[in-house]
């Protein structure tokens, strides 16, 4: 918690947003507008806090578990109205559920276990009984994945079918009432949204003052992250909904010092850029370069040839850390700091290449294989992405000094996203974020059959054996109580993926955040939005 | 004059149809799904229903012979960028550019018209020669370069809000509204409006040069009248011609959005709105910014015509033919 000054109640957050919502309902659409008018207005059972990551009672004060472990009785809190006044139930809950499960929404398949639904029965006005299909480690927690909406004004939209269009933003913002801290208001495509305080919040400080400190929020559409800086810095607003740039930090630091700004170091991001080969078996099959170029010698020459000190200060400018697989030290309780390490080592990545059959065969700059192939990919990346693009510059000129050639091409965001799941792709470079830090919550990535497998994701059986063999760890660590064990168990699956490496990790960010100087209290969390994600406890003066 | 509108009427819908149809074809050809605008950790069924919603799954002549046969009948369908239909986007965005471009044609003819009918007339005070020296300098500067700078002043100073129509916490009355806007948009408008300012200064400035030279204000100054009045009632009601011809183009520019001003002030318009729909393969909004686009360029060839044909007869029997 950061608290510059005891919070006080009352005043008008300004804030700046890029882009504006396609949906107000977060059950149906996942983008980040659509989040923060979740996380402004809406509730969930339980929260995962994104400052410390622990699991915290919100609209359910306390559970049970069965002794089997597949039965959660949750009690939710007595007294919480929506902002219409209409009671919170447990028929809400179960209305939220049964909804989130409807074909095509953006929540549904986050709160399967075991690709099996969980299902949810209200017991009473305020109790509510979960049963998971079978045992799940992480337990409530994956309930942080399911918002709460209400029934009584979204029942029939779900009777019709027509769910997933429910609350678009033409829906007259009276339409939508919370369980959140703040009601919207106002919503003026292209230029603003208002959020007002929501009277009937369920919330209060420690010392008894209700929340949230804030009368109003405002977030001002704006077309991109420079105009967003400048406004800020300016005072015009009071915060961005994201971290700083790299670039930009210097300069807030000078504005720090002129007391325009507050800067803050919320630590390492939990995820670095991801760097993966298409890995699918018949994307190769009849390529020339087949014969090496999927194969883990050729990644993990790759790996010993970028210097990873160098590349954080040439992508990062000095504000990041270097990293070796996809769990970073942002992730404090799954980080692994003895995961295999590739040392940079142009010698040995030389050595590896060599080991596959490449060499310098005619005395150009390039290796080529013994049929004259030369070692030679296409990295296709995000255009207008100055970290992403950074990093493929870097990657260039590191593999080439090895006798790598690296063709970049930068493709809109939605192009490269495109291509990776249609499987249309050599190697690229993303940028996405996971909803949480517990690996069983993602076992989308890490399972053969998942979706976001992306080196060669939905396998009907795993393609190599040591696919297999993380697809058995991650499923005993998803059903494993012992917090020891589940990290045991996930150290075994991060040191088979850290040798075969079909995604490759270099660096990871550190997060900064700049606030103006009339944020007096606020609770900053390392994922996006990293403020507005506790906007009950900001205070302004 | 009949002919002569339906004459202009029939190539504004012609130019409207060639224009969007050739942005629809464009973007829907181009290698891209719009539903990869959401994200990586996106479902595949999500996405199977948001290509199916807009029509992705189906062929692309099925899917062109459907919008056009909307389009005809003004419906530009649904945007995907923002969830809306583009009939409501282009509508809420053209006001809001239309606001701006009015500013800046009104700040731009109150400027360079009297300076070009100035510097024309008496073209070798010192006064005109600075005044044309200013003219080309801010001739020079193109309008993202202009915003940029009165950005940088806005920051720096906090003389007008940095960006945006209106305050992010908006007002609840009609003068609130006027007042919070009245301070939002020099910022958008004098970049737009300088640079057009300069340039009808110069053409005002050759046009009425060349009026003067007429025997018709020679004959006029002879009879006695004074070299002012000689100017604003003889020449300048002649010179006119060439300037209302600009006012053409620079009606069309200025109503279509101008993309860099209004991305760089957040200024809600329909640039801004072609900008959001190109960055997001928004087919169907990209065609209805076009649209309107095509739209706009035509009414203001349309208007310019009109004018010219009002002031000069010749104009007006030529149309006729």
């Amino acid at each position: 918690m950061v608290r510059i000054a005891p919070p006080a109640r009352g005043g008008t957050l300004m804030a700046s947003a890029r882009s504006e919502p396609q949906s107000f309902n977060r059950i149906a659409a996942n983008l980040l507008p659509t989040e923060i008018f979740m996380l402004l207005t809406q509730g969930r059972l339980v929260r995962i806090n994104r400052a410390n990551w622990q699991v915290e009672p919100w609209l359910a004060e306390r559970w049970t578990t069965s002794p089997d472990k597949l039965t959660y009785t949750l009690t939710l809190r007595e007294g919480v109205t929506w902002s219409d006044g209409v009671p919170f139930t447990a028929d809400d809950v179960v209305f939220s559920l049964t909804a989130a499960y409807t074909p095509g929404t953006a929540v549904g398949s986050s709160l399967l276990v075991g690709d099996k639904q969980l299902k949810a029965v209200a017991t009473g006005p305020r109790t509510v009984v979960f049963t998971y299909p079978s045992l799940f480690a992480p337990g409530v927690r994956l309930l942080d994945n399911l918002p709460i909406y209400p029934k009584h004004k979204l029942e029939s939209a779900l009777k019709a079918g027509e769910f997933v269009k429910a609350w678009s933003p033409k829906t007259p913002p009276g339409e939508m009432p919370g369980v959140g801290p703040f009601v919207l208001s106002e919503y003026v495509p292209g230029q603003r949204l208002v959020y007002d305080r929501n009277p009937r919040y369920w919330r209060k400080d420690d010392k008894g003052v209700q929340l949230p400190y804030l009368d109003r929020i405002g977030i001002q559409i704006t077309p991109g992250q420079d105009a967003e800086l400048v406004m800020l810095q300016s005072g015009q607003t009071d915060l961005i909904q994201q971290q700083l740039r790299a670039e930009d930090i210097a300069n807030f630091r000078r504005l720090e010092e002129g007391g325009k700004t507050r800067l803050f170091d919320l630590g390492i991001a939990t995820e670095g850029d991801h760097f993966v080969f298409n890995l699918r078996p018949e994307k190769w099959a009849k390529d020339p370069r087949g014969a090496w170029l999927p194969r883990k010698e050729f990644r993990q020459a790759i790996s010993h040839a970028v210097d990873r000190e160098e590349f954080v200060n040439t992508v990062y400018l000095g504000e990041g850390v270097p990293i070796h697989g996809p769990i970073t030290p942002g992730n404090p309780d799954w980080f692994w700091p003895d995961i295999p390490r590739y040392q940079f080592s142009l010698d040995k990545a030389r050595e590896l290449l060599a080991g596959i059959g490449l060499t310098n065969r005619d005395q150009d700059e390039w290796l080529e294989d013994e049929k004259g192939n030369e070692a030679r990919f296409t990295l296709e990346i995000f255009g207008l992405n100055l970290v992403i693009e950074r990093t493929a510059q870097v990657l260039r000129d590191d593999l080439r000094r090895v006798g790598i050639a690296v063709d970049v091409v930068a493709l809109a965001p939605n192009q490269v996203i495109q291509k990776v799941y249609a499987g249309d792709f050599e190697a690229v470079l993303l940028a996405f974020q996971f909803t949480d830090i517990d690996p069983a919550t993602t076992l989308d990535y890490w399972l053969s059959s998942g979706s976001n497998h992306l080196w060669n994701p939905r396998q009907k059986l795993p393609a190599t054996e040591w696919e297999r063999q993380i697809d058995a760890i991650m499923h005993k660590q998803v059903v494993t109580e012992d917090m020891q064990e589940r990290r045991k168990l996930f150290i075994e699956a991060q040191r088979i993926f850290s040798e075969n490496l079909p995604m490759l990790y270099f660096a990871a960010p550190r997060i900064w955040v700049a606030v103006s100087p009339r944020v007096t209290t606020m609770m900053p969390g390392i994922t996006r939005p990293q403020v507005l994600w506790n906007p009950e406890v900001i205070s302004i003066k | 004059m009949t002919a002569f509108l339906l004459r202009r009427a029939l190539f504004a819908l012609l130019l409207v149809l060639v224009v969007s149809s050739g942005a629809f074809v464009l973007t829907r050809l181009a290698p891209i799904d719009p539903s990869g605008n959401m994200g990586v950790n996106v479902p595949e069924e999500v996405r199977e229903r948001i290509r199916r919603e807009l029509g992705l799954d189906r062929p692309f002549l099925n899917q062109y012979a459907e919008w056009l046969s909307r389009a005809v009948r003004l419906d530009f369908g649904h945007s995907i960028v923002f969830s809306r239909p583009v009939n409501e986007l282009l509508g809420e965005r053209a006001i809001n550019t239309a606001v701006l471009a009015v500013t800046a044609l009104v700040v731009a003819t109150l400027v360079g018209l009297p300076l070009g009918v100035f510097t024309g007339s008496y073209p070798h005070g010192a006064a005109a020669k600075v005044l044309r020296a200013v003219s080309l300098v801010v001739l020079s500067i193109p309008p993202l370069v202009g915003s940029l700078m009165l950005v940088l002043i806005a920051a720096r100073t906090g003389w007008f809000p940095i960006g945006g129509m209106t305050s992010s916490v908006g007002t609840t009355t009609w003068a609130g509204w006027l007042a919070d806007l009245a301070r939002h948009i020099p910022l958008p408008a004098i970049p737009l409006a300088l640079p057009l300012a300069a340039t009808l200064e110069r053409l005002q400035s050759q046009s009425i040069a060349d009026a003067g030279r007429q025997s018709f204000v020679h004959a006029a100054l002879a009879r006695g009248i004074t070299k002012d009045e000689a100017v604003w009632k003889h020449a300048w009601p002649v010179s006119l011609g060439p300037v209302l011809g600009l006012y053409g183009v620079a009606i069309g520019s200025l109503f279509s959005g101008s993309f860099v001003v209004e991305v760089v002030t957040s200024w809600p318009g329909l640039g801004r709105l072609m900008y959001d729909a190109l960055r997001g393969r928004d087919i169907y909004l990209v065609a209805g910014c076009a649209a309107i686009g095509a739209l706009f360029l035509a009414l203001g060839t349309f208007v310019s015509d009109v004018l010219q044909a009002a002031i000069d007869p010749r104009r007006r029997e030529g149309a006729g033919e």
